[in-house]
């Protein structure tokens, strides 16, 4: 009886410690993400969501008959190296993932295009084609979805988020997960 | 005490008793199916809630969106029965939470792999969230199990169907049992107006064509076997009390004509004593008369002789030849008349003499007494052969005589032939021993064979063979007082065979 209640006190100590210490740590690491901007950490969890995208989307082109998934990334190297962290041995169904960086005059077998905010100029011209060969455009700057991406990040309460584009996606032949829809900062075009 | 209820209360009790019983089996049996697969249910509920909150809440995990799992949690508020529900990133730190008590938050377990935990009355659930082969978090969901509660609800509702159940039993059965009482009570209202009445013609009524239906048969039958049995004894006890009168008259008669007869049979008995008694009165009379006339006869006969010998001796120059041959005539007579008397005597005494029994050897006893009659007469030779004589029972000194008798008589009707011959011997049949004495001599007149062993009977005359004519007739009451019989054979001039027969037995054969 004894030893049980002092298990018990014991117990509870370090779990209320982890959680308080967990709320402290949240807190601290979200006031230093917003200040961020352009850091590794960003980077990380960006090119963590560009893998992760690829679960919750389905690709109705003929894309989806290719043996692996491909990630090709324009004008963002630090993304590019994470990314390149990330894929080995991971799968999206039973298809291994690749990471390259591409030009825009190689967007052959891409299922994802991730675009940094340095090549943003190009997207107005590339967006016809990318939609065309059914590839996911991410993008990384105000405006994007305007200009033909179909999810874009932005950093709203200090955190990284990100928006959809329905229509961009339908254009492309992506059909996107409800779930995804559900925890995006904004939908846009939803009806 | 189930014995003094009628057959009517025994049937209700009984459908209630087995409904009663077979509802309760069932109920528990019902029960603990349901308890079990009410559990179960509550773990499969569980578990799908799991899931569901698991697959949901992926994408908020995967992108770090806390609030958008929270808001999923959230919605568990319309299930009251959830007691906590928790979301852990694949860190294993907490990321969103759901209790309806505020500070329920303390309370939370640390992330565990997949599980099922019941503690008490509550249910606890881990599961792990895995996406693309990759473990996102994992989903704690906690939930009251309320077994009591359950139970008494289930109670509840066992109880009043059952109530129910007994309701509509007892109703049935009270209603239906008629059907099987009603035939029932018919017999026997019939078997006790049968035995108070003592009417057997009357008939219980057939309802049915089941076991009962034949049990009013059989009573029926029953009863008509007796109403039957009833008349039949009736008769035959009428006509047994008949008989019985009539037997009675007729043993009467039958009595009266007894007694009649033993009277007649008393009367008859007592004549036939009395003449008995008077023939031997007059027997031993007869006897003592014969007796005292020889007895008294000797006396004179013999003061003849004795005086005629006196005349001879004392007086022989009066006497001429003349006189002298009728003196020897006189005294030739009064010689045989001694001996005539002698005879008598003899005959008489055998009469009171009593029988000396005793076991004698017939031939020696034959061959002895030839052996001295031959003395007695010399100067003949006779053929004389005897065979071997079975023993005989009987007294020595009259068996004696009758050898005496018979094989004198063989010699003196023998004698006048040139060669006698005289053969003794014996012939043995069932019971008797026979013996016989043949001869070659002068035989008889087979017509008067029967007179041969009369007193004084006489087939020859003196001149031809002397004699006094008693011999035989002594030979046969001899033998008659011995058991036996005599008889004779003969033809006059071939010979004669005089037989005798003694028993075997001896004295046990009178």
């Amino acid at each position: 009886m004894t030893r049980g209640g002092n298990a018990r006190t014991h117990e509870r100590l370090p779990v209320a410690g982890a959680a308080i210490l967990a709320l402290c740590l949240s807190v601290f690491s979200c006031s230093a993400w917003a200040q961020a901007d352009g850091q590794p950490e960003e980077h990380r969890l960006k090119a963590a969501f560009v893998y992760k995208f690829a679960g919750f989307v389905d690709w109705q082109s003929n894309l989806s008959e290719l043996p692996t998934l491909n990630i090709g990334v324009l004008g963002a190297p630090e993304i590019l190296n994470e990314l390149a962290q990330i894929v080995p041995g991971r799968t999206v169904g039973d298809r291994a993932i690749t990471a390259r960086g591409v030009d825009p005059a190689d967007l052959r077998d891409l299922h994802i295009l991730f675009i940094g905010k340095s090549e943003a100029a190009r997207l107005p011209q590339l967006a016809a084609a990318l939609q065309e060969r059914g590839i996911l455009v991410v993008t990384e700057w105000d405006g994007a979805l305007m200009q033909g991406g179909t999810i874009n990040f932005v950093i709203a309460d200090r955190r990284v988020k990100f928006e959809i584009s329905l229509p961009a996606a339908e254009k492309s032949r992506l059909k996107l997960s409800s779930r995804l829809l559900a925890v995006a900062h904004r939908v846009v075009g939803a009806p | 005490m189930l014995r003094r209820f009628s057959v009517r209360n025994k049937l209700v009790i009984i459908v209630l008793t087995t409904t009663l019983c077979a509802l309760l089996i069932c109920g528990v049996g019902m029960m603990l199916y349901d308890l079990k697969a009410f559990r179960q249910a509550a773990l499969n509920d569980l578990d799908a809630q799991a899931n569901i909150l698991g697959r949901a809440s992926a994408a908020a995990l995967a992108f770090d969106d806390p609030g958008s799992a929270q808001a999923y949690l959230s919605l568990l508020r319309a299930k009251p029965e959830i007691a906590a529900a928790a979301i852990y990133t694949d860190q294993d730190a907490l990321f969103a939470y759901y209790t309806p008590q505020p500070d329920g938050r303390l309370n939370l377990p640390p992330p565990q792999a997949d599980q099922f935990r019941v503690e008490g009355n509550r249910l606890m659930v881990f599961k792990r969230i895995v996406e693309n082969n990759e473990v996102l978090g994992t989903v704690y969901l906690q939930s009251d199990f309320h077994i009591w509660q359950w139970l008494r609800k289930y109670f509840a509702i066992l109880a009043a169907v059952m109530a129910l159940s007994m309701i509509v039993a007892f109703a049935l059965s009270t209603r239906l049992q008629a059907v099987v009482t009603q035939p029932i009570l018919a017999i026997s209202d019939v078997a006790r107006q049968v035995m108070e009445r003592r009417d057997f013609s009357l008939r219980a009524p057939k309802a049915s064509e089941d076991e009962i239906g034949y049990l009013v048969d059989a009573f029926n039958d029953m009863l008509s076997e007796v109403e039957r049995r009833a008349e039949t004894l009736e008769t035959s006890n009428r006509n047994l009390a008949h008989e019985i009168t009539e037997r009675r008259a007729a043993e009467e008669v039958a009595y009266r004509a007894e007694n009649n007869l033993r009277e007649l049979n008393a009367a008859l008995e007592q004549r036939v004593g009395a003449r008995t008694a008077e023939l031997e009165a007059a027997n031993k009379e007869l006897e003592a008369f014969s007796y005292s006339v020889s007895h008294d006869l000797r006396a004179p006969v013999r003061s003849i002789s004795g005086f005629v010998f006196m005349l001879r001796e004392d007086h022989p120059e009066l006497l001429d030849a003349e006189v002298n041959r009728k003196l020897e005539v006189i005294l030739e007579s009064a010689t045989r008349m001694g001996e005539l008397i002698d005879d008598l005597l003899a005959f008489s005494r055998l009469g009171r003499q009593a029988i000396r029994w005793t076991a004698l050897d017939m031939e020696r006893l034959a061959r002895s007494v030839f052996a001295g009659l031959l003395n007695e007469k010399t100067g003949r030779a006779v053929q004389f052969s005897i065979t071997k004589l079975p023993f005989a029972w009987g007294d020595p000194t009259l068996l004696e005589h009758v050898w005496i008798n018979y094989l004198s008589n063989a010699l003196k009707f023998s004698g006048k032939r040139a060669r006698p011959v005289i053969e003794v011997g014996a012939n043995e049949t069932e019971n008797d021993i026979v013996y016989f004495v043949r001869d070659n001599g002068a035989g008889f007149d087979p017509t008067y064979g029967a007179k041969l062993f009369a007193v004084f009977e006489r087939l020859h005359s003196d001149k031809d063979f002397e004699g006094t004519g008693v011999g035989l007739a002594l030979v046969h009451r001899i033998i008659t007082r011995h058991g036996g019989r005599v008889w004779a054979e003969g033809e006059p001039d071939k010979g004669a065979v005089f037989y005798f027969s003694l028993p075997k037995k001896g004295p046990a054969a009178l």
